[in-house]
């Protein structure tokens, strides 16, 4: 299957691949950077693709690339382990599919293990990589701002997930002193390619699997809700101490008689574990509660992918009745009551400035 | 998966059983929050309630770890999640259906 912009990551060997050489047999003339696939880096990361690096030499080797090549690697698996244990581990460290990975090596042998222990990986030789940037899988059909920064937050990300590792204390404490802002705002038209990316690219958390009221979420459809009366598109922007995320999530309200109902929420897994979804959730339910809603209603089919969303639904009082085992549902909840706090660090419209709760 | 001689494993009679799956989530829960007095919370503990506070992450490594050591598949098996409710009630689903098939 060639969908446009499949691959999210491409994994790179170092020997006689990214350099022009082996780095241990070089002795203290370590190899240069091959120039056409230096050239490749640059013009997939241009386009939001992250690049890491799995390579059987020591750590330093890593290093070296990445001066050599002027990239700063997303994720870099050096060691003598296979290759496709390599893959496996930098998807999961990414928090990306193993499907949206594509792996670059010299040596046949190492893109036969690969090929054949992950079928799903996207295999390539470096000829064939130094064309690829002319393939619709590495041709995203959109790319932002946010995209194009891609590589760089994930290096902030490994800085922040080292920082939380060593902070005695719990998470929520970590994200208060990492100084995290979650900024909740109408959408205008310049979101609407980043809404656009999101609802293609968000799988474990987005409520309507791409398909939000039956269609596809097009920017023509973000476009035309952006001025209809009865609808909001709301943007929600992520930051702390170590960097800027930009627009991580959004949602679409529909704003009915009595009752609000959500035909789109999503998020970039990228911002799971950070407060995002339960801040989105809890602000929805405030919001919807004071304009004198009685419900809250968010479409959402169950599916193995989306397990993350339901916990966070779940864990914001919003239930459904799926009698008939899978299949589309609707979780709502129900405005009467004790409304959620809205968590520190919040700023959303219809709520005071400042610490929140 | 559930290795013999573990807390939890096939064949032990259901109310053992039961004890053993309940503290069992206590400790991971205790473990991937860093709180260590979630050790000691009582059965009927709300999971989403402010003593555990469970969130998509959390509970994303929780469901995990259920099916890595007990083999249910919480999340396909409970589309709605209701058996999350309380730390008892999850333990009762986890500990109803990890019981035998035994070993292969």
């Amino acid at each position: 299957m060639t969908r446009a912009g499949t691959v999210k990551c491409v994994v790179w060997d170092i020997d006689n691949t990214l350099l022009d050489g082996v780095y241990l047999e070089s002795g203290d003339q370590p190899p240069a950077a091959d120039p056409v696939l230096a050239g490749v880096l640059a013009q997939l990361g241009g386009r939001g693709i992250l690049h890491a690096l799995a390579s059987k030499n020591p750590p330093e080797a890593a290093a070296h690339t990445a001066r050599v090549t002027g990239w700063q690697f997303a994720a870099a698996e050096c060691g003598w382990d296979s290759k496709s244990a390599a893959l496996a581990r930098i998807a999961a460290g990414l928090g990306i599919g193993i499907d949206t990975l594509a792996f670059v090596d010299d040596d046949p042998y190492e893109r036969a293990e690969v090929g054949s222990a992950l079928p799903q990986v996207l295999v390539l030789s470096p000829e064939e990589a130094a064309e690829a940037a002319g393939w619709p899988e590495f041709s995203p059909p959109v790319v932002t701002a946010e995209a194009r920064g891609r590589g760089q937050m994930y290096a902030q990300r490994q800085r922040r997930q080292a920082a939380g590792r060593a902070f005695a204390g719990t998470r929520e404490a970590f994200l208060r002193a990492a100084g995290t802002e979650v900024t909740i705002a109408a959408a205008t038209s310049a979101d609407v390619p980043r809404l656009h990316e999101l609802a293609l690219r968000t799988r474990q958390f987005n409520s309507a699997a791409g398909q939000p009221a039956g269609g596809e979420a097009t920017q023509e459809w973000f476009t035309q809700l952006l001025s209809a009366r009865d609808h909001d598109v709301v943007t929600v922007r992520l930051r702390d101490t170590f960097g800027d995320d930009g627009v991580v999530g959004g949602c679409v309200i529909a704003h009915e008689p009595g009752t609000w109902t959500v035909p789109l929420l999503m998020m970039s897994c990228r911002a799971m574990g950070r407060g995002v979804i339960d801040a989105v959730l809890a602000w929805l339910i405030r919001q919807a509660a004071r304009a004198g809603a009685g419900q809250l209603r968010i479409p959402c089919t169950a599916n193995t992918r989306n397990v993350p969303l339901r916990l966070a639904l779940a864990a914001a009082g919003l239930r459904a009745p799926h009698a008939g085992g899978p299949g589309p549902a609707v979780y709502q909840r129900d405005l009467s009551g004790t409304l959620p706090a809205l968590p520190a660090g919040v700023r959303a419209p219809g709520e005071p400035p400042g610490e929140g709760q | 998966m559930t290795a013999a001689g573990r807390p939890g494993c096939p064949g032990m009679p259901g109310s053992l059983q039961l004890a053993a799956v309940t503290d069992d989530l206590r400790a991971f829960l205790a473990s991937a929050t860093g709180r260590d007095e979630l050790r000691h919370i009582p059965a009927g503990t709300e999971l989403f309630g402010p003593a555990v506070g469970l969130d998509s992450l959390t509970g994303t490594l929780l469901l995990r770890e259920i099916q890595r050591r007990y083999g249910v598949d919480v999340a396909a098996e409970d589309l709605n999640l209701d058996s999350l409710a309380t730390l008892g009630t999850l333990a009762a689903f986890v500990a109803s259906r990890s019981d035998p098939p035994g070993p292969p």
